[in-house]
């Protein structure tokens, strides 16, 4: 019993070795060759509107309650697009703010009123802390990627 | 005859122990989640303001005006990237920190994450983070806490048990999640 004990101590020791080796991995594996520019995305988002991308950035922000979105950053200044993961199949984890991220996943739209603009504004400024000015919100249309896959170094 | 009631104790009491460690953990992380609203169950952020001098319009290039920041604030931590949301914010990420600065007003917002050692490992197992095998591992545990549940009802016989004052405990517990949905969906009650 003892000796079964210590074989499984050290695969667990063995296994988190490999999953550290050659960063982490999270969902499901890559499988689009590819990568797409943030930029690109950003310029003409109707044109990769269902498709599936490949998409390299330093993760500026993470989802600090339930790890359910990265935002990364852009190949050009001041731009950053948000990764959305469905909630419990991917925990991105907060240490990897800071940390370049490789993704795959499906650029979408969404659209939102006027209604759900404040709403979703205020959401944002209760999570972050900031304040919460409702007389610069309108209704908008803005594009994030549904995250499949990502591996983070 | 077989004692089937001798049987069902002992696998009761194995696999018990077995499930003990889990069980535990499940529960644990069971509350700290349950409370997601209220605070951070993988976390301790901790927030807080210093101002240094403004620096509108730097001749450095970004590299060396991240170091002077570092250096002004005393963060000494191990730098990993930093990104310029607009013109006048600078985001340093340094290992456990975030930092962001407003260049233009000298305000410095820092956010230091300290991980909640066990709690946040819990969390890990008991909302399947790592997927694969732990994936199959979980589905074990719960059908061996099936099969506790209902060997349990099962362990003694006569007048505490299940013809007994079983029957009525685990109506009671049956109720319980019932009577919460009819309360819940149909306003009943």
């Amino acid at each position: 019993m003892q000796r079964l004990f210590l074989v499984l101590i050290g695969l667990s020791f063995f296994a988190s070795i490999t999953f550290c080796s050659d960063g982490n991995k999270y969902g499901k594996k890559l499988t689009v060759k590819e990568k797409t520019k943030i930029s690109a995305i950003l310029e003409k988002p109707k044109d990769f509107i269902g498709k599936k991308v490949l998409v390299e950035g330093t993760v500026v922000d993470v989802c600090k309650k339930r790890g359910c979105w990265i935002e990364l950053a852009s190949d050009k200044p001041y731009q950053k697009i948000k990764v959305k993961v469905n909630d419990g199949e991917i925990v991105f984890p907060l240490e990897e703010k800071g940390k370049t991220a490789l993704v795959e996943g499906e650029v979408y739209e969404i659209k939102l009123s006027k209604e759900k603009a404040l709403e979703k504004a205020k959401h944002e400024a209760e999570e972050h802390g900031t304040k919460f000015d409702p007389s610069k919100i309108e209704a908008t249309t803005y594009y994030q990627i549904k995250g499949l896959g990502a591996v983070i170094k | 005859m077989i004692k089937w009631r001798k049987w069902i104790r002992i696998l009761h009491r194995d696999i018990g122990y077995i499930a003990a460690g889990l069980t535990v953990i499940y529960a644990i992380s069971g509350i700290a989640v349950n409370h997601v609203a209220d605070w951070n169950p993988n976390y301790s952020i901790e927030k807080s303001v210093i101002k240094i001098e403004p620096i509108p319009d730097s001749i450095l290039t970004s590299r060396e005006l991240v170091f002077s920041i570092l250096k002004k604030i005393g963060e000494k931590g191990k730098l990993k990237s930093s990104f310029s949301p607009d013109p006048n914010t600078l985001n340093i990420f340094v290992e456990g920190n975030t930092i962001e600065v407003d260049l233009k007003s000298g305000e410095v917002h820092q956010e230091k994450v300290t991980s909640r050692t066990l709690i946040r490992e819990t969390n890990f197992l008991h909302l399947n983070a790592p997927k694969e095998i732990w994936t199959f591992v979980a589905d074990i545990f719960a059908v061996a806490l099936g099969f506790l549940a209902i060997s349990g009802l099962f362990m003694i016989k006569g007048k505490k048990g299940i013809t007994g004052r079983g029957a009525w405990l685990t109506a009671l517990g049956i109720l319980i999640p019932i009577v919460f949905l009819l309360i819940y969906y149909y306003k009943i009650f």
